[in-house]
């Protein structure tokens, strides 16, 4: 039995330096958060030295001019550590995904095919290096000497069958990750190395600590045997394709994805899946009249590839391949590359399928699917941030909604809604203008006096206010603003009502916004 | 003519956003004639808007937004002191029922207490918004019949606020439909809550806070928009031109509001006297009696003084506040309650006379004036220092007992925002997380002196902060805003107010924190300038010190010390004195006293007068402080400001030290009386205004003119007169504080073990932390013993050590340690040893881990089996296990029994459980870096050696010097010090420059920085434990000192020692 352990020391650090090469033999800082509440959580030793702390500013950091100081990136850590496990599945089919940093790979059976476990290792090393980056890796006869020796040596370590004991023997306790309260514990102890923990009496040491204690004595003596806890192969449902010729009409391009979405359907039926979202990523070439503005723009070489990402969500898990192409082709027209396509790759993300009955008497509502595909032919029309359910905000701030994704409620909730809806009454409507009219408004006195507005203009027969608001003053996006109940009489005087441009006598609301310094008309009473 | 008559200040509580004063400065700028103060459920900031608009002037109408049942508040205005009264009743009595900060009242509470309040209808708070809400323009009339019920129809005012806010509009459409229908007259308001705009921000911060919300949360719980600050006359009618008379009702009831805060009806209690007794007559037996005792029957001059204070006293009428301030001492004589009054009462012959205070007044030639004049019509202030803790608290409780829960109460300590607690609060509303509120609240503050380069944008830049960011400049700017405005109400260390009958009827009384205290609205100041009577019963650790040292003394030594009776001019006390060996002495261990002190040389007891005096900013920046010390090592001839004042400067070389001694030059170069001189004195003190020195000096010029003191004397009396008045100290404080710096002094030199003990005791107190305390003992050849639960009591304790007595440490040094563990641990061993530590555990079962944990670690548990060998891992070892106690299963296993063998009937859990001698551990002996670390982090310091004592030889070979050594090198001359950093100074008077102690084994070395030096070296002078110090030696008249040139940290250990920072 052979164990080898991968493990990649300050991994965060390293994910950023895998993306950005250039960076290896220099002082490297993350930070985390927005600024300015930003700060370090990880540093190299090189960015210690120079006096980089963790938990520090990232203005602060940024003070230290020899330390590169780049954000976290989440992504780059998932596709380090995707990359790491494709490392150990290039070797090994048995694999244990134990942290981000950290996998094991079982190697029975394997040197016959490479030779011996050192070669494994070497291999092992070689291969991470060349998915950039550089791991310790340890390869023990049980999982967790392996995973200690690695998060505890430098480099390759190989640990013959029965040396275990004395080979972790100098490596702190640290690296058997213990409780908060056992490693104070033993630190309290003067116990601070695997060998020093092995030593102790193993009955006495249960009666203080515990299982935890009586486990991390094995682990220290590493003689603890586990059975490998197989990482599963992602049910990570992609195809790709790349093009020997660029498309640039949507009408191949359905043609293509059309076969993609059968593609993927037919894998995740085979699954009993669905998918709840699509990840639609385009590799792009530029055009030729772009390629030569770039040029002029910038140093960014001609080969150089772009791409495009559209991510479809989906509302109900779906695997209906013609729903799912009507709904990638509307986001496509919606919001179309910007530029040729040389590759497709679709991801699908699967799910449960949907299951469930409507009651027997309740009126049938339109198709989830079909409803989805209307939303998004809306949002093709309007955008994106445009269609949803309005929700108002708390804040006096005059007008203030947001969008919220729009979900048809359940049928008890919408018939409790019809009945608050009857129960409320309104004396007088607010028509209220989205966006509002920029007026012009003359003043006596303080009060509004004339009006005008979409090419009219009216006498102000009345008005009542100003209606003052402000606040947000803590933003950078804060408001004032005046507004005034007006009763205008456009200048089409014989009128009750003026057709011009839909301005008509009546009761108005109009502002004056003290940030933009100009009049705006908000609405009309009904 | 528009009168605001519905404000709130920043007395509301987070409620308001500006300070009365800023309130009333906002009224005169608009020229408005009075404006109404209507705190929530108090009358909080009245004293305050009281003067503030008595200086102006403008009329301040009193009254307050007092909470009802439903949650709406009744706004109510003074208009007589029937009224005034009324309101302080209601309140009161609404307070006291409920918990702090809480309460309520109904209307059947009001209905009893109308009389003299005016009611007004409110804005969104009040009765009527609240009724228009709930019910409609019917309910709205109902509510307003029902007000016009309670107050009576003339007492009842139509309120109408304009915010610019529609809704609050239609409420006012429906106020002036109603006050039409019944006849109610309209009454325009601005519901002011803030003096200028720019406060909203402040104000919604503060909504914030009150709500639990962030700014980004809390949505309309915040303002609408910013009209609630103090408009003008011409806005406000402007306003409201479509109703003016809303607009002048304000005239018509302001001019009805007659009640002024001059009219308190206040009267001090009358001490009870035997029958056929006045109290002067009383006061002047008890008088006759204390000179007798103190001064000897025939002292002539003591009597013509006591006389003439007798004489003032009985003019004045407070006769009877001396008897019951004498009858507090009384008090605390017969219970053995260390007592000495302090502060300018020691200038009073009567007060040393009755006992009050202990320095002789007619022997030291104090100025009577500067305590009690007949100009200043204020009661004298007399503060009465305790011992700290148990023994103040029964002094207390004997005042509330004597007069009564209504008849005495604490002062009130209003907490403000400050630089911190304005950061915090300030990070929190605008959704900072909580480690960066942590470090941005590190920023502030720090150093009481800041030079050009720490300004604001360094140091924030420095914490990793852009000012230009404009969240950050929000925060800073808010943080400024909130500065001095009040948070919650405190209660005073000591202040005591007393009343002749109801106190509830002068002012609000409230429910402490404190269980059983009750607390007035208003702080020791407002209560003494709104002529409230007050005692302060302060409590001095080292009253509590000399206190439990006397104890230790009788206990151990047999010997009982009358600090009363203690020998004059003790050779070996000014012996230390000379030599700054003073650490732990009262008013005289600091840095700087210490190195004033081999300058000024003591030789009596009027010397550590002058040397409790002379170390204030008074003295220091008036520069009298060099003069005064070259004059007494005559390096400088004695010279006058004007030969006129050479008695009075005469016993201070020339040189002004205390404020009686400007009181008299004033007295003598200008002719002032000695309640003039005493004005003169306040005008240019803490509360100093332009217009008033201005005045002051103008006065004390023509007296000169008068005198013929020419105008260069003139300007140099003057200026001395400026610089001194703010920070000196009175001659009598200085002697009273001398008097106990003198027992200090005493104790530790001739009773080293009991003052140490009692010191330690006592803690947190004074300069030092009880590390320094405790090497300074041992350096005296004190023996200290370890904490051990087998020996050690709560409080440190003495043990017979040969001849003398060596300190056992107490438990209560023992981080984390409760106190009723600690007590159980010596209960039970009393009963028997403990066998082991699983019988301790066994016997003592509250115990924690962490507590058992914690004495294993510091040694406490070594000595409890009875083995020599048994070290603090072993105790580690057995402590775990006894923590966390095996099942009988494992238990058996572990002696290697059989369970199957084991008679049922000897399965006794309890006899299992204990093992008498338990096994050694496997674990090694701590080294000794492991054993200072664990004694610092459990105790905070350590018995055994100084942690610079074990790297000496390393030091010596890198040509460190410790701290003995540096008074045998000869000036000038280049050194290194090293030692662990007990205290960083910065002191405001010093431009700059940082003093460092460094402390060795050998004592302590103290270190200057310069402003560059530290600027190159800031960093590591803030933060490093250990420092080594390169720089010139400094050797003036016995002070030493080295000038730094370069800082380095030093490595010495892992261990937490603390430090005495900034102040």
């Amino acid at each position: 039995m052979a164990f080898a352990s991968i493990y990649v020391p300050n991994f965060m650090v390293q994910t950023i330096v895998r993306a950005e090469p250039d960076l290896r033999d220099r002082a490297v800082a993350l930070v985390d958060g927005c600024p300015p509440l930003w700060k370090i959580i990880a540093a190299n030793e090189a960015a210690l030295r120079e006096g980089i702390e963790l938990g520090m500013g990232g203005s602060q950091a940024q003070q230290f001019c020899k330390v590169e100081v780049r954000h976290r990136s989440p992504e780059q850590e998932k596709a380090a550590h995707a990359a790491l496990l494709d490392v150990g599945w290039s070797v090994s089919p048995r694999i244990e995904d134990t942290a981000p940093d950290t996998i094991v790979l079982d190697l029975a059976g394997l040197t016959s095919l490479f030779e011996s476990l050192e070669n494994i290792a070497a291999i092992l090393a070689e291969r991470s290096c060349r998915v950039g980056v550089r791991p310790n890796i340890a390869v023990a006869s049980n999982i967790e000497a392996a995973i200690h020796a690695a998060r505890g040596f430098t480099g390759i370590t190989l640990i013959p069958p029965g040396e275990e004991p004395e080979r972790l023997s100098p490596l702190p306790v640290e690296v058997l990750l213990p409780s908060t309260e056992i490693f104070e514990t033993l630190q309290r102890w003067g116990i601070r190395t695997c060998g020093a923990l092995a030593a102790l009496p193993v009955l006495q040491l249960s009666e203080r600590l515990g299982a935890e204690g009586v486990l991390l004595h094995e682990l220290a003596g590493g003689k603890y045997c586990r059975s490998l806890i197989l990482a599963e192969p992602k049910t990570c449902f992609v195809e790709e394709m790349k093009l020997d010729y660029a498309i640039t009409e949507l009408e191949p391009l359905s043609f293509l994805l059309h076969r993609l979405l059968d593609q993927v359907c037919a894998r995740l039926e085979a699954r009993s899946l669905s998918a709840s979202a699509f990840c639609l990523r385009f590799g792009l070439r530029d055009s030729v009249e772009e390629e030569s503005e770039v040029k002029k723009k910038s140093s960014v070489s001609i080969g150089e590839s772009r791409s495009y990402e559209k991510m479809l969500r989906l509302p109900v898990p779906m695997r209906d391949s013609k729903t799912l192409l009507k709904l990638l082709r509307l986001q496509l027209q919606s919001d179309p590359p910007n530029g040729s396509i040389v590759k497709i790759i679709l991801t699908a993300e699967p799910a449960r399928p949907r299951a469930g009955q409507k009651g027997l008497f309740v009126p049938d509502s339109p198709d989830r699917e079909k409803l989805e595909v209307t939303i998004a032919r809306i949002a093709g029309l309007v955008g994106n941030a445009n269609v949803g359910s309005p929700q108002l905000v708390d804040t006096h701030r005059p007008g203030e909604f947001r969008m919220f994704p729009f979900s048809p409620a359940s049928e008890e909730s919408a018939g409790s809604r019809k009945r608050e809806s009857t129960s409320r009454r309104t004396a007088i409507a607010f028509r209220m203008f989205r966006p509002e009219f920029l007026a012009q408004v003359e003043s006596r006195e303080g009060y509004p006096f004339r009006v005008g507005f979409r090419g009219a203009r009216g006498n102000v027969i009345a008005a009542s206010g100003p209606w003052r608001t402000s606040g947000d003053w803590w933003e950078t996006h804060g408001w004032r603003e005046d507004e005034w109940d007006v009763e205008i009489e456009f200048d089409s005087s014989g009128h009750k009502k003026s057709s011009h441009r839909g301005a008509q006598n009546g009761l108005y609301r109009i502002y004056y916004d003290w940030m933009r310094r100009g009049w705006f008309v908000r609405g009309r009473y009904d | 003519m528009y009168t605001e008559l519905h404000a709130r200040s920043a007395f509301s509580f987070l409620e308001g956003a500006s300070l009365p004063e800023e309130l009333a400065e906002a009224c005169a700028e608009h020229g408005m004639r009075g404006m109404a103060l209507l705190d929530r459920d108090g009358v909080y900031g009245a004293p305050r808007f009281y003067l503030a608009a008595k200086k102006i002037p403008i009329r301040a109408h009193i009254g307050a937004e007092v909470t009802s049942t439903a949650g709406w508040r009744y706004p109510l205005l003074v208009a007589s002191r029937q009224g005034y009264q009324n309101l302080c009743r209601l309140i009161t009595g609404m307070k006291l029922r409920a918990p702090k900060g809480k309460g309520n009242i109904s209307a059947q509470e009001v209905a009893e207490r109308t009389g003299g309040l005016i009611c007004l209808t409110g804005g969104a708070e009040g009765p009527l918004a609240h009724a228009l809400e709930h019910g409609g323009i019917e309910n709205g009339i109902a509510c307003a019949r029902q007000l016009c019920d309670l107050f009576g129809p003339g007492n009842v005012y139509m309120e109408l606020q304009r915010h610019l806010s529609r809704e609050e509009e239609a409420r006012n459409q429906a106020s002036v439909h109603i006050a039409r229908k019944l006849d109610l007259p309209l009454l325009a308001t601005n519901g002011v809550c803030y003096a200028l705009p720019r406060r909203r921000g402040t104000l919604d911060v503060f909504t914030c806070i009150r709500n639990h919300k962030t700014l980004a949360s809390a949505g309309r719980l915040l303002a609408l928009n910013s009209e609630r600050y103090l408009k003008s006359p011409a806005k406000m009618e402007r306003l409201f031109a479509d109703l003016p008379e809303a607009i002048a009702n304000t005239q018509e009831l302001s001019s009805r509001l007659e009640f002024s805060l001059n009219d308190l009806g206040y009267k001090f209690p009358i001490y009870p006297v035997p029958d056929g007794e006045t109290q002067m007559h009383f006061l002047r037996e008890r008088s006759r009696e204390g000179m007798i005792h103190r001064y000897g029957p025939s002292n002539e001059r003591a009597r013509v003084q006591i006389e003439r204070e007798l004489t003032i006293i009985e003019k004045l009428d407070l006769a009877g506040y001396f008897l019951i301030v004498w009858d507090i001492v009384r008090f605390c004589r017969e219970q053995n309650i260390l007592v000495q009054g302090r502060g300018s009462a020691a200038n009073s012959a009567v007060c040393y006379a009755l006992g009050i205070t202990a320095v002789d007044p007619v022997g030291m030639d104090l100025l009577f004036e500067r305590f009690l004049s007949e100009e200043r019509g204020e009661w004298p202030d007399i503060d009465l220092d305790l011992p700290s803790g148990n023994q103040r608290e029964r002094a207390i409780q004997y005042v509330y007992e004597r007069y009564g829960k209504l008849g005495a109460a604490m002062t009130a300590n209003v907490i403000t925002y400050r630089g911190r607690s304005a950061a915090r609060e300030i990070g929190k509303a605008l959704s900072f997380d909580i480690e960066t509120i942590n470090r941005l609240t590190k920023l502030v503050g720090a150093w009481e002196y800041k030079d050009a380069n720490d300004t604001l944008v360094h140091q924030f830049r420095d914490a990793g902060f852009d000012l230009q960011h404009p969240q950050i400049r929000k925060f800073f700017d808010l943080c400024l805003e909130v500065q001095d405005l009040p948070r919650h109400l405190g209660q005073h260390s000591g202040g005591l107010v007393v009343c002749q009958g109801q106190l509830d009827s002068v002012v609000p009384l409230e429910p402490a924190t404190m269980p059983g205290r009750v607390v007035v609205q208003w702080d020791k100041d407002d209560c003494s300038v709104m002529g409230i009577v007050k005692v302060d019963l302060l409590g001095l650790g080292m009253m509590a010190v000399l206190e439990e040292s006397l104890q230790i003394i009788k206990e151990h030594y047999a010997e009982e010390i009358d600090l009363g009776r203690l020998p004059a001019n003790d050779p070996v006390i000014y012996e230390a004195l000379q030599k700054a060996d003073t650490v732990g002495m009262f008013q005289i261990e600091s840095r700087a006293q210490m190195s004033c002190l081999p300058r000024l040389i003591p030789k009596c007891f009027y010397d550590i007068v002058v040397q409790v005096a002379i170390i204030r900013p008074g003295p220091i920046v008036g520069q009298m402080v060099n003069p005064y010390l070259k004059r007494r090592q005559g390096r400088e001839p004695v010279d006058y400001l004007h030969p006129s004042l050479e008695p009075v400067l005469a016993r201070t070389l020339g040189v002004p030290l205390f404020q009686e001694q400007l009181l008299r030059m004033a007295m003598i170069a200008a002719g002032f009386t000695g309640g003039e001189a005493e004005e003169l004195r306040r005008a240019f003190g803490f509360k100093r205004s332009e217009v008033r020195m201005k005045a002051v000096e103008e006065k004390l010029r023509i007296g000169m003119d008068r005198n013929g003191i020419k105008p260069e004397v003139q300007d140099k009396i003057v200026r001395s007169i400026t610089s001194f008045a703010l920070y000196g100290f009175p001659e009598s404080h200085a002697a009273s504080f001398a008097l106990i710096a003198y027992a200090s002094a005493y104790l530790k030199c001739h009773y080293l073990p009991a003052f140490t003990a009692a010191i330690l005791n006592n803690q947190p107190m004074g300069f030092y932390q009880p590390v320094t305390l405790l090497k300074d003992a041992q350096r005296h050849s004190l023996k200290v013993r370890p904490v051990d639960v087998t020996r050690s009591d709560w409080l440190c304790t003495l043990e017979k050590n040969d001849q003398d007595f060596a300190l056992r440490l107490g438990m209560r040094s023992v981080h984390g340690l409760r106190v009723e563990i600690a007590h159980a641990i010596v209960n039970e061993r009393a009963m028997s040893p403990f066998l082991s530590i699983d019988d301790l555990k066994l016997r003592v079962p509250a115990i924690q881990k962490s507590e058992l944990t914690t004495l294993a670690k510091i040694g406490a548990l070594n000595f409890i089996p009875g083995k020599s060998n048994f070290h603090r891992r072993d105790a580690l070892w057995q402590v775990e296990r006894a923590a966390r106690r095996p099942g009988p299963l494992l238990e058996t296993l572990e002696q290697g029994k059989e369970f199957a063998t084991e008679p049922a009937q000897e399965w006794n859990v309890e006899k299992n459980n204990l093992d008498p001698a338990p096994a050694l551990s496997p674990l090694q002996i701590m080294t000794v870096e492991e054993r200072l670390v664990a004694d610092f982090n459990g105790t905070g310091m350590t018995v055994g050696p100084h942690p610079m004592g074990y790297h000496r030889q390393r030091l010596k070979k890198q040509d460190v010097r410790s701290a003995s050594e540096l008074s045998s090198l000869p000036n000038g001359i280049h050194v290194r010090i090293c030692g662990a950093v007990i205290a960083r100074q910065r002191p405001g008077t010093a431009k700059g420059f940082v003093f460092l102690s460094l402390e060795d084994e050998t004592g302590i070395a103290n270190a200057i920085i310069t402003p560059p030096i530290y600027e190159k070296y800031h960093l590591m002078i803030v933060h490093q434990p250990f420092l080594l110090i390169e720089g010139q030696l400094q050797n003036q008249e016995n002070v030493i000192s080295v000038k730094a040139e370069i800082v380095r940290p030093l490595s010495v250990t892992q261990a937490e020692t603390s430090s005495h920072d900034f102040h």
